[in-house]
């Protein structure tokens, strides 16, 4: 490959030299696009009809291609999509609008693989050899939107979903139907995404905004994300065995009052991952309680911060059976502020049966505080509280022989 | 005996003076229309020395040192006499007089030269069928404005925001037209339809005036006012001067930690020499490091590698400017040259600057009042600004022609450094450190021709033309943002920063550039004639503007891969330094990425083609009126694309011909028709802006907030009411008030959008009526004992508006009603004041040479950021601004002055807050600008 690139850069350099030597310090430099694609593997703009994506090309993404209202998307096992780098309005990025569905099931030998048209990956393999999970941020992500009811700022019922201009109808999400059904997603590896889309706010693996309880999501993974590896903003879709590794921010991230279930998932954090799990509330007075459970978390010492799970702004709902090992000495658990705090008084949130490789397993537990703000969990304190649910170990967690299929198994990281 | 010391002076002095002459010049005013009167005679008094006035009413005398009376006259005019004219050695005097239609044979009107005040400008406005405030460039130097910008503030309903933008009667630049020697420029905003004042000059500039009322003759596009800037006419006689000033911000000047931006060789004259160029051209494909590692590492070598503000001493304001004029005969005929060029050079530090700060309702109980932080930013700015003019014209005017070439740049640069600390709590939680630098480069190139003809016998046909091309160019030139993550280290307690891309994003750049050329051509054709016994003139023409806009915007970030940021230490410049550039071999370092999208850019252009045609006539010897009609056809045509697939290509997205009415009656309550009662109707028109009407969606790194076009834009039509009563008095007086009624048709706001948090499309939105009154005072206050030198000059307006919601406005404020709190049917336009208050004491002892002057300012409690969600509005709290201008002419013939004037007298800061039902309220931005001492000094010869 390096060979290929050759003449490429002795024209380059050529022209920058030619360049130097006259005023103009911006003359183009060619560059190699990776060949002329055939045009009918290529998504571009609004797939307005059912399409099938059949796994004997590689399909190529290129900027926001949407499955609108009535439409729905096949993609056969085994197929590989590879998309076009861009940020912002331009980051290529698969929607699923509202009324849209998705059909991406794929098997453990021949899963679905969403990835960046820089790597190398062929038909058949599992992965390309030029690209780690410190790859990211090259092309955007896969959002899946639907009509489940949302929490949202201002008690409005609809939002434009993150990263797609309100222009485009087609970012809307939220509603009213809890089982509204999007389709199904199993098998699927979302790779090296995350392009920016905002200051600070970059395209999550995989979004799924207001998705209800009718869609069927599982064994998904997301690796070397920008952002969170997967978000749920509202809803109530159930999920199960889902893999995040090496993200940029956080592994699992709640918004907005999500009320769905997560079993058997793992986050393995990277040598720049953030929260293992950051967890939300509502935003709006609608409430809404998550599960998750049968989870799996693995440290990094790299990474600056590396927190287990952070509980911010009026978060709901129970975590448990969960395992935690190889986090930094000081990584913890934390309560944000007053106003979840005071939910884990009211037993609107709640933690069961937590395993740690740190003695004592409860000094993980902290709880912080807001500018202004006291602590509110006195007599016993929060840290105190959690000797009940945690212990110190290395068993329990997430099933892991569910992710044997993954890039992630296929790398060590787990 | 010092009586008799004084006496022999005097005498040495006439002695010497004798047989040295001065001049006598000045405008005669046709009372009966707003026009110059030609061909009236002048004549000294018991002499058979005079002139005429040309067909411009300029008149000019050449005497012998010594007091006069001057006698003005015409066929069926009144005469006026003016007694104790002073001619002083090489000196000119100027004397503008307006002369009224007689009944009668013979009327004379007497009064002294002293008496005798009323300058060009306030006859105008006296004359005017439209109803119009009036600055002279005298007033101007009085208040010690130093920009058109500062200066037209003490126009009755005028209002500056952000010392830029004027707003007539607070209604914002959207319904404010400002346009230069009465034809359109480019704004130099690419967000903006209108243009920024500060830029402007005072030294380049005969009057402004602001127009309140539409005629026929005047573009419908405007609702407020139009303001129009006047630059320099051609002097009677040889004009010289230099001027040279200083100012000192005790807050600002002489400060070790002043933020600044890396310089290039040339920012002190208001351009960059090229160091912040963009070096990538536009048409560069940037691979992915992983694609092309080679390339990347070569195209991210080539930017400019300062990404930190550094600090340095400031320094102190200062401005020159020198203008030169003066007139040549040539046979009959004569020929005219006025040249003038200014700079000036302004440095503002800010050490504690608040801006963009974020607070919130409580989303889940409305019981609860009080808002509650989501992002505090603080900061220190380092500003520097540098405006360079220069204005060049010549005249040409023989018997009934009168031709005008005037050449006009201006430049200005400016550079402005600054460290920001954020703290976000709410949405995110995390502490961010940013060095933001930023160098904007504007200019503006005016050509305007004219000519201005007067035909027929007795002058009866007058034709005015005028062909104004202008370039206008803003360059926002490398925008750098370097954002740090900060973390408190929890062993050493040391603050520890790295880059976040999802935290706080990569370092970034972005180069804007925004072109945009007017073409302007009007032609007017005025003839007098007799309509019910009374002279009457017929005004028709026509005028076509041809305005087309180029923007575009390249963006790029700066991730970094494979290394820890956290090494650098907070430095942005080790972002690019040489040795943490990108490395294909190891494949790690800062790699450049362009951010930047096909929705970014656009290429609109605008044409407006009108006709017009009025009648201004007399009904009887007290009513005036003036009925006219103009026609406006106008078309944009619009370039550019959005992402989900929808192409212009050249495609008229807006094609609308409107008629335009207007009538004004002026009822004339005396004889000396020094009393009037104006009353007007107009119908206007506010059109979208080339951005407005767009599918253009772009990012503003600098807001966070995105802008999404809105190509099914339409325009709003207005219907304009006007009533005034206004006095006029001797020595200046003046004494107006007025009451306006706006009735809005599918006005225009920047809207927010419903779940789609910090973005942003222009609406049509639901209906909108403004009204309000003005009261506006001139008074000498001679008629008190010892207070003969002193003036008063007051104006306030109050102004209610009532704006209706949109539909998500209205939604989301429902849905965030406080317990007890309800929902009004309609708020305040955004932008509008609901007061303005302008006190000035004018201290004039022209014996001695002493002028001074105490001034207050102050507008009412504006909306400035209309809230959504969960985020209340925004308010403009009143800034007190209160100066004080001393000045003291001296040397010979006094052509010398000093003057020292004090800004901001009460140290009053500028700030806006969150207002919410029962909460306290909150700061989205405060900051300082400081107490400023200027000394200034000029000399004409």
């Amino acid at each position: 490959m390096k060979k290929f690139y050759l003449p490429f850069i002795a024209i380059a350099f050529a022209l920058v030299a030619a360049s130097c030597s006259s005023d103009d310090g911006g003359a183009i430099i060619p560059t190699d696009d990776t060949g002329t694609p055939a045009v009918d593997v290529r998504l571009v703009g609004q797939i307005t009809s059912d399409k099938t994506l059949t796994s004997d090309v590689i399909w190529e993404l290129e900027g926001r291609v949407t499955v609108t209202n009535g439409a729905t998307l096949t993609i056969e096992p085994g197929t590989i999509i590879k998309a076009f780098a861009g940020t912002g309005a331009n980051a290529s990025t698969l929607i699923i609008a509202r009324g849209a569905k998705i059909n991406a099931v794929g098997t453990a030998s021949a899963p679905i693989i969403f990835t960046s048209i820089a790597d190398n990956i062929a038909i058949g393999q599992i992965s390309g050899s030029n690209l780690d999970e410190n790859d990211r941020g090259l092309w955007g992500g896969v959002l899946v939107l639907g009509n489940a009811r949302v929490s949202l700022d201002g008690n409005a019922t609809e939002a434009q979903i993150e990263g797609i201009p309100a222009s485009d109808i087609n970012g809307r999400y939220g509603g009213n139907d809890d089982a509204d059904n999007s389709g199904s997603l199993a098998y699927v590896s979302i790779r090296h995404g995350g392009a920016l889309i905002g200051e600070g706010n970059e395209i999550n693996g995989l979004t799924l905004g207001g998705v209800g309880t009718g869609t069927s999501i599982s064994n998904i993974e997301v690796v070397g994300n920008v952002d969170d590896g997967i978000e749920f903003f509202g809803g109530s879709v159930n999920a199960n065995n889902l893999l995040v590794w090496a993200q940029g921010d956080d592994g699992l991230d709640i918004d907005q009052a999500y009320s769905g279930t997560i079993d058997n998932a793992v986050v393995a954090l990277g040598d720049i991952s953030d929260h293992a799990l950051e967890i939300d509330g509502p935003e709006g007075s609608l409430e809404g309680m998550f599960t998750i459970t049968n989870l799996t978390l693995i440290g990094n010492s790299n990474t600056e911060n590396g927190e287990y799970a952070d509980y911010r702004d009026g978060a709901m709902g129970v975590t448990k059976n969960v395992l935690a090992r190889n986090f930094k000495s000081e990584s913890d658990v934390e309560l944000d502020n007053n106003g979840v705090a005071q939910n884990f008084i009211d037993g609107k949130l709640s933690f069961e049966n937590w395993v740690v490789d740190v003695n004592p397993a409860n000094a993980i537990f902290v709880e912080k505080t807001g500018e202004g703000e006291n602590k509110i969990i006195v007599n016993p304190d929060f840290t105190e509280r959690a000797a009940s649910w945690s212990s110190t170990g290395n068993s329990g967690g997430a099933t892991m022989s569910a992710f044997s299929w993954t890039y992630a198994a296929s790398r060590g990281a787990l | 005996m010092k009586k008799l010391i004084l006496a022999l002076i005097l005498g040495f002095t006439s002695f010497f003076v004798v047989g040295q002459t001065g001049t006598v010049s000045g405008k005669v005013i046709d009372g009966e229309f707003n026009d110059v009167l030609a061909f009236a005679n002048v004549i000294v008094k018991n002499t058979t020395n005079g002139t005429t006035t040309d067909f411009d009413g300029v008149y000019s005398i050449e005497l012998a040192v010594g007091t006069y009376t001057l006698v003005y006259s015409f066929v069926g005019y009144q005469t006026k006499e003016i007694s104790d004219v002073i001619v002083e050695s090489g000196k000119n005097s100027t004397i503008n007089v307006t002369l009224n239609v007689s009944q009668l044979d013979e009327v004379v009107v007497r009064t002294t030269a002293r008496k005798n005040t009323e300058s060009a400008v306030l006859s105008f406005q006296k004359n005017s069928v439209n109803l119009l405030d009036g600055l002279s460039i005298e007033t101007m130097q009085k208040t010690g404005a130093n920009d058109i910008a500062s200066a037209v503030k003490n126009v009755p309903g005028v209002s500056v925001q952000g010392g830029k933008f004027v707003y007539v009667r607070g209604l914002g630049d959207r319904y404010t037209k400002s346009i230069l020697n009465g034809v359109d420029v480019p704004g130099l905003d690419p967000d903006r339809n209108t243009l920024q004042l500060d830029i402007f000059p005072t030294r380049i500039l005969d009057n402004i005036i602001v127009i309140k009322s539409a005629t026929a003759d005047q573009p419908a596009d405007f609702t407020g006012g139009v303001v129009d800037i006047v630059t320099k006419d051609i002097p009677a006689s040889a004009q010289y001067s230099l001027s040279l000033g200083l100012g000192y911000n005790s807050d600002f000047h002489f400060k070790d930690n002043y933020l600044v931006d890396q310089r290039s060789k040339t920012d002190f004259l208001g351009f960059d020499d090229g160091l912040r160029d963009n070096p990538i051209p536009t048409a560069q494909e940037i691979p992915l490091p992983q694609q092309n590692g080679e390339v990347v590492e070569i195209l991210t070598r080539r930017f400019e590698k300062n990404l930190a503000a550094q600090r340095e001493k400031s320094l102190m304001d200062v401005n020159f400017s020198a203008t030169a004029g003066n007139q040549y005969a040539i046979g009959d005929n004569r020929l005219g040259f006025l040249a003038s060029i200014s700079y000036r050079n302004e440095t503002q530090y800010y050490d504690e600057y608040i801006d963009g700060q974020v607070w919130r309702l409580d989303d889940q109980d409305p019981s609860v009042f009080e808002l509650r932080p989501d992002r505090t930013q603080t900061g220190e700015v380092g500003n520097n600004n540098v405006l360079i003019s220069g204005l060049a014209g010549l005249s040409y005017k023989t018997e009934n022609s009168k031709y005008r070439l005037n050449i006009l740049h201006i430049q200005n640069g400016e550079s402005e450094a600054s460290i920001f600390r954020q703290v976000n709590q709410v949405n995110n939680s995390n502490e961010i450190k940013k060095d933001n630098l930023i160098y904007t480069q504007r200019s503006i190139t005016n050509a305007l021709l004219s000519g201005k003809h007067s035909i027929g016998e007795d002058g009866d046909w007058t034709i005015e033309w005028k062909l104004s091309p202008t370039l206008g160019i803003i360059d926002d030139k490398d925008f750098r943002v370097t954002p740090f993550r900060v973390f408190i280290d929890s062993e050493t307690g040391e603050e520890v920063y790295s880059i976040e891309p999802s935290e706080s994003g990569d370092a970034s750049r972005f180069y804007r550039n925004l072109q945009e050329i007017n073409l302007a051509g009007k032609l007017g054709i005025d003839k007098k004639h007799k309509l019910f016994g009374y002279d009457a003139k017929v005004k028709f023409g026509g005028a076509y503007t041809y305005k087309q806009r180029e923007f575009s915007i390249d963006q790029f970030a700066f991730p970094i891969l494979n290394v820890p940021s956290n090494a650098y230490g907070g430095d942005p410049n080790q972002v690019l330094a040489d040795e943490n550039i990108y490395d294909a071999d190891t494949n790690s370092g800062t790699f450049v990425r362009r951010d930047s999208n096909i929705s970014d850019t656009f290429d609109s252009e605008i044409t407006v083609a009108a006709g017009y045609i009025s009648e201004e006539f007399k009904v009887s010897s007290w009513l005036n009126a003036i009925l006219g009609v103009r026609f406006e056809k106008f078309d944009l045509i619009y370039t550019g694309r959005n992402q989900t697939g929808d192409i212009f290509d050249n495609a008229t997205i807006l094609d609308k011909a409107d008629f335009f009415p207007s009538a004004n009656l002026i009822f004339n309550l005396n004889e000396d028709e020094d009393m009037k009662i104006r009353t007007s109707y107009s119908r206007t028109t506010a059109r979208p802006s080339f951005k407005e009407a767009s599918l253009a969606e772009i990012f503003d790194p600098i807001s966070s907030s995105f802008f999404i076009g809105n190509i099914d834009l339409q325009p709003t039509y207005i219907d304009n009411l006007d009533l005034r009563l206004e006095k006029y008095g001797e020595e200046g007086d003046f004494f107006a008030i007025s009451g306006f009624y706006k009735s809005f048709t599918d006005p225009i706001e920047l809207s927010f959008i419903r779940g789609a948090t910090g973005q942003f499309t222009p609406l049509n939105l639901g209906d909108a009526t403004v009204f309000g009154g003005e009261l506006e005072l001139r008074k000498n206050l001679g008629f008190i004992h010892g207070l003969d030198n002193f003036s008063l000059n007051a104006n306030l307006s109050v102004i209610e508006s009532q704006q209706e919601y949109s539909e998500d406005e209205r939604a989301s404020r429902l849905d965030n009603l406080r317990v007890g709190e309800t929902l009004d049917d309609n708020r305040q336009l955004q932008g509008q004041s609901p007061y303005l208050i302008n006190l000035g004491i004018n201290f004039d002892d022209e014996d001695h040479g002493w002028q001074a002057g105490l001034f207050y300012n102050a507008q009412g409690k504006t909306l400035q950021i209309v809230g959504s969600e969960d985020i209340p509005d925004v308010f403009t709290l009143p800034f007190h601004n209160v100066k004080l201008n001393l000045s003291k002419s001296f040397g010979e013939d006094r052509n010398q002055r000093i003057s020292l004037r004090f800004d901001n007298i009460l140290d009053d800061d500028i700030e806006s807050v969150y207002e919410s039902f029962g909460a306290q309220d909150q700061l989205f931005s405060k900051w300082n600008p400081g107490q400023r001492i200027s000394l200034g000094y000029s000399i004409n010869f």
